[in-house]
Parts: structure tokens; C-alpha cells; sequence
């Protein structure tokens, strides 16, 4: 006991390491949390079966989270954060919009690709989680709205779509993706990249020109080698 | 024997489950007050459930809605959940015949998503109680409820194929295996979002931008805002 303490207490170190930990327990359980949900549904998942998930002790998830509802809602920032992440560092540096799109959609199909249970979490089981978390769920709509919203200053037609366009198209792709979360088809998501940068281009700059865009060279392949 | 006033009966308009059978004694035969107590269940857990959400719906908040007993609650169901599952199927069906009946009701494609659109967009503002129910709550009401959710709006995706129809070679090119999906899927969303938030008001509103998206990809935006302002 003594020993423990004093290396806990060992100054500059402490902080750090029990930081990390933190981290990483946090991470653990959350992960935990995504892997029962998509497995059993959100609303059966219990605290208990969290903690065997995660391999850790039951006072530990209670040192983190006061309940299984705000369990979920960190899981939900964890995963929305990454995922805009991931789109922002991949297409955030590309100048021409359309490309952009394709680069960032590309990216988020890589990420779902990679971590389909918190996918699953985020875009699935977030509607049956509760209103808080169906109120994060709508914000992080809107976060992808104002992406798509840019293309508005592209577009011939820009002045004229009508205001609910961004809503709908996300809607619209999210709707996708959440019926292969739902029959836990993420293997060949990329596949899909073409049809979906097809069907949010095409509003902007009708159906020829977002063809065009969606028939080129894999994405991230063309972004390199323009910088 | 009287016949009591049933408002099933009186309103071709109305599923009998969405109406309520007035309380009291009537001596109507056997089968069919069964029949209406179930209707008045499935009636009861509607308002049970836009009152307390599915979550905080108990059975006592569906019975007393129907004014029936606990003991007839469960001849008809084993549970909350089996009762809501009837009930969200009640709706569905309801939903869905309003909107093939606007869609046959047009010769021309184009008019005829328009007018399923605002069929659908009618029934859910006049009948809010049923919009949240079907929209916002099936999703919290466990897998198999969000498994016919599911299931319903893929449902609608003929009525958006058939514009694929005497379309030219250019249009076909540029519209994809899950077009339909995606415009649903776009349709949906605007409307669940509006209600989860409880704008239903701003349903009617909705009706230009939803025919506008949902016709581009096959008439092009020119003609699709046309159709969109049109009336």
C-alpha cells in the first residue's frame, strides 16, 4: 500500500499516467458500450454487461460515467468527433469543392468502415437512446450540413435550391449507410462512394457534371497528387 | 338492441382502431366487443404514448385511455411492446393507403408523388398524437418495432422507380441502384426531424422542397422546382 501510494504521488508523473489511464479506461468502456449495443440493441444493454465487455471493474464505469444513458452520449461524442475528424484532416485542404465532397465522403465511409459498432451506435441506435442523445444526433446533422452548404457558391443553380436541400441529402446518405449498418454490411461500404457523391452532387451541378466527379479516380489517390 | 354510434362504422375514412368506441354498456355480441376492445387499446397506447413516451408508458396509461380492465389488456396482449407493434402496423397501413390513394389518383407521375407527398404530410399534421408514435417513438420501441419501420419506408420505394419509366438513356445513366433509398431516406428525415422536434407546423411548408428533391434526379431541378410550385 505504502509503495502505491508513493509512486502515485511521484510529482510530474502522476498526472500524466493517471491522465492516460483515464483515457483509455474512458475509451474501453465506451467501445464496450458500442459493442453490446450493436449486438443486442441499446435499450437491453446493461451496465453490467458494459463493464464484462470492457474488462473492467464496476466501480471503475461509475468513476466515469454516472449512468449508462451518459455512457452512451460520450460514445456518440467520441464517435461524431472522430468521424468530422477524419473528413475535416482528408478534405478540409482541397480547393475545389466537388472533389472535396468526394474526398470527405470517402473518408467518413473509411471510418464507419473501421469502427462499425460506434457507426452503429452513432447513426442507429442514437434515434432509440433518448432525447439527449437525439438531440446530438440533430447537431451533428448540422455540422454536416454546413459542409455541403459551400457547394451553394458553386452552383449555377445556387440561389435557387430550395432551403431544406443540405437536410435532405444528408438525411439522405445517412439513410444509406444506416440501412448496411443495420444488416451489418460495412465490408464493401466504399463501393458505394460513386453513387452517393453522384446523388449529393447532382443538385448543384446537375446530373452530368457530379457524374463526372463520381466517375474519377479514386478519391484520396487524385487528392494526393494534386498537393 | 341498439346499435350504439359507432364512429368506425360511420367513417369510411377512419380505421376502426384509430376511432373509439364510446364507453358503457352496449350488448353488442361477443367478437366484436373484442374486437373494439383492441381497437381501444391500440387507441389508448397512441395517447398513452404521446403523453408519457413510449419509455414512460405503462400499461395502467394504456387502460386507462381505453377504459379498460388490466385482465382485458392482457387477453389481447402479452405485453406493452406486442401492443405498440399493433399499433404501429395499424398506422402503417392507414398511412399507406392514403398515400396509394393520392398516387392512383394522378395520371401523370410527377403529380402523383406530389400528391402521396402531401397525403402523407396531411395525415401526419392532422394527427400528431400518430405522427410521433410512427416516427419518433418506433425507433425507441426496440428491434422489432425499428425493424418495420424500416421495412415501411422501403415500402415506398415502387412509387419512386415507377418515374424511372419511358425516361431517356441519360437520365437512367445518371441515377444510381439506391436512388430511391436515398430520396426516402432524405424525405424521411426532413419530416421525422420536424417531428421529433415538435414543428409539426412546419410540415405543410415542407411539401415544394420535398417534391423538388424528390423529382430532380428524374426531370431535372428545372422541371422538378416547376412541378414543385405548381397549384
Amino acid at each position: 500500500m505504502a509503495s502505491k501510494s508513493t509512486t502515485r504521488l511521484l510529482p510530474g508523473r502522476e498526472p500524466l499516467s493517471r491522465e492516460f489511464i483515464a483515457r483509455h479506461q474512458r475509451a474501453r468502456i465506451i467501445k464496450g458500450l458500442a459493442r453490446e449495443a450493436s449486438e443486442k440493441g441499446y435499450r437491453a444493454v446493461t451496465v453490467a454487461d458494459i463493464v464484462k465487455r470492457a474488462g473492467i471493474a464496476r466501480n471503475t464505469f461509475y468513476d466515469n460515467f454516472g449512468s449508462k444513458e451518459e455512457c452512451f452520449l460520450a460514445a456518440q461524442e467520441f464517435a461524431m468527433a472522430a468521424a468530422l475528424d477524419r473528413v475535416v484532416s482528408a478534405a478540409g485542404e482541397i480547393g475545389d469543392w466537388p472533389r472535396r465532397v468526394k474526398v470527405g465522403l470517402a473518408a467518413f465511409l473509411g471510418y464507419i468502415a473501421e469502427e462499425p459498432a460506434l457507426a452503429r451506435t452513432c447513426m442507429v441506435e442514437a434515434l432509440a437512446a433518448g432525447p439527449n442523445s437525439v438531440k446530438y444526433y440533430e447537431e451533428s446533422l448540422q455540422a454536416f450540413v454546413s459542409l455541403f452548404q459551400v457547394g451553394r457558391d458553386v452552383s449555377p443553380f445556387g440561389s435557387e435550391l430550395p432551403e431544406t436541400l443540405e437536410e435532405a441529402l444528408i438525411g439522405g446518405v445517412f439513410w444509406i449507410l444506416y440501412q448496411r449498418l443495420l444488416l451489418a454490411e460495412t465490408d464493401n461500404l466504399g463501393d458505394l462512394l460513386p453513387e452517393l457523391v453522384e446523388f449529393a452532387l447532382t443538385p448543384y451541378l446537375g446530373a452530368e457534371a457530379a457524374r463526372e466527379v463520381a466517375g474519377e479516380e479514386a478519391a484520396g489517390e487524385s487528392s494526393e497528387t494534386y498537393e | 338492441m341498439r346499435d350504439p354510434v359507432n364512429p368506425s362504422v360511420e367513417s369510411p375514412e377512419y380505421p376502426p382502431e384509430l376511432a373509439r368506441l364510446p364507453p358503457g354498456r352496449h350488448g353488442l355480441p361477443r367478437e366484436f366487443v373484442a374486437r373494439n376492445q383492441r381497437e381501444r387499446l391500440i387507441a389508448g397506447l397512441a395517447e398513452a404514448v404521446a403523453e408519457n413516451g413510449y419509455a414512460g408508458t405503462t400499461i395502467a396509461h394504456i387502460t386507462r385511455h381505453a377504459a379498460v380492465s388490466r385482465r382485458t389488456f392482457y387477453e389481447h396482449f402479452s405485453s406493452k411492446d406486442e401492443c405498440f407493434v399493433s399499433a404501429y402496423d395499424t398506422v402503417m397501413d392507414e398511412l399507406r393507403r392514403r398515400v396509394d390513394e393520392a398516387f392512383n389518383g394522378e395520371k401523370e407521375w410527377p403529380q402523383a408523388i406530389r400528391a402521396g407527398l402531401a397525403a402523407m404530410l396531411d395525415f401526419l399534421i392532422t394527427e400528431p398524437h400518430l405522427a410521433r408514435l410512427s416516427m419518433v417513438e418506433a425507433l425507441v420501441a426496440g428491434p422489432v418495432v425499428v425493424e418495420r419501420y424500416d421495412a415501411a419506408i422501403q415500402g415506398l420505394v415502387p412509387y419512386f422507380e415507377a418515374g424511372r419509366k419511358g425516361r431517356s438513356e441519360d437520365v437512367l445513366a445518371g441515377l444510381s441502384p439506391t436512388t430511391e433509398e436515398a430520396l426516402l431516406g432524405g424525405i424521411v428525415s426532413l419530416i421525422s426531424r420536424r417531428i421529433f422536434a415538435d414543428r409539426t407546423e412546419e410540415l405543410q411548408a415542407l411539401l415544394p422542397d420535398l417534391v423538388e428533391f424528390a423529382l430532380t434526379p428524374y426531370l431535372g431541378s428545372v422541371e422538378a422546382a416547376k412541378v414543385a410550385r405548381q397549384r
